[in-house]
């Protein structure tokens, strides 16, 4: 990103873009996936935290409660700066390639349900994490050569 | 609509929607100039989020008529169409090994999503 288009920028903006533009995709593709579960997971327990306050609630004063709730929000916000790791990982590498690496998400969201929310996680889920993560272990040695 | 085509329906425009985002920015890194702000004069980012936001209301509509355990495994298959949509579309090359490893991560995903 060129000077000019960040002259007057919030100073986290600029950090962020600069952050996005000078790292190898490797690390914005882990960013991406790290900040989306990480987002996930606090609007989960946003969510969890207000439920209670939210019954009786119409459809939209719901929507608009959670919302409200500080770890909704901020988690929103996190995923929000993680679509724009996604964002520079995919414009340098195939999308055949980057996006089957997303499913780590689901491997990150249910170790963190296990550790923060107390979530159990069952031998067959366990099975499922290893499988993904052999699979995205095979998907890196399948671009072995290939131009980063 | 019925809820089966809104689920499927969803799976298949929320791999357009990634096909869309690499039309949009491959190559464009903000490394080589423009930044975020100059992507939103690209038809296909805003085809990206317009996508993305009609599979999520799918995808919604579809779970609250479809039984949870039958319609998440069936996320998983979004890596082998976002392939072979990337080979139609994009000329991406999926070699033998490629597929292989998709494979493997949409079995690996679709038994997270069975576990529950």
């Amino acid at each position: 990103m060129g000077t000019e288009a960040l002259a007057g920028k919030p100073a986290t903006q600029v950090f962020i873009a600069k952050q996005a533009e000078t790292i190898s995709w490797h690390w914005s593709a882990f960013a991406a996936i790290a900040l989306a579960s990480t987002g996930h997971l606090l609007i989960k327990f946003g969510l969890v935290a207000s439920a209670h306050t939210a019954v009786g609630l119409s459809t939209l004063a719901k929507i608009g409660h959670y919302l409200l709730e500080p770890a909704v929000a901020s988690g929103l916000a996190i995923y929000g700066v993680g679509t724009l790791f996604w964002i520079s990982a995919v414009s340098r590498r195939d999308i055949s390639f980057l996006y089957p690496i997303t499913a780590l998400n689901y491997v990150i969201v249910s170790l963190g349900g296990k550790y923060f929310f107390g979530e159990t996680v069952s031998p067959a889920r366990w099975a499922g994490i290893a499988v993904v993560v052999f699979g995205v272990a095979l998907l890196q040695l399948s671009s072995k050569g290939e131009r980063a | 609509m019925t809820p089966t085509s809104a689920l499927w329906l969803s799976i298949v425009l929320g791999a357009c929607a990634q096909i869309f985002l690499r039309k949009g920015v491959s190559g464009k890194n903000a490394a080589t100039g423009g930044g975020y702000l100059l992507l939103l004069r690209s038809g296909w980012v805003w085809a990206w989020a317009f996508s993305f936001a009609v599979a999520t209301g799918l995808w919604l509509i579809a779970l609250s008529q479809i039984q949870v355990s039958y319609a998440f495994p069936l996320l998983s298959l979004g890596y082998p169409v976002v392939a072979v949509l990337s080979m139609l579309f994009l000329g991406e090359r999926v070699t033998l090994p490629r597929w292989v490893a998709i494979l493997v991560i949409t079995i690996g995903v679709a038994i997270i999503w069975k576990s529950n």
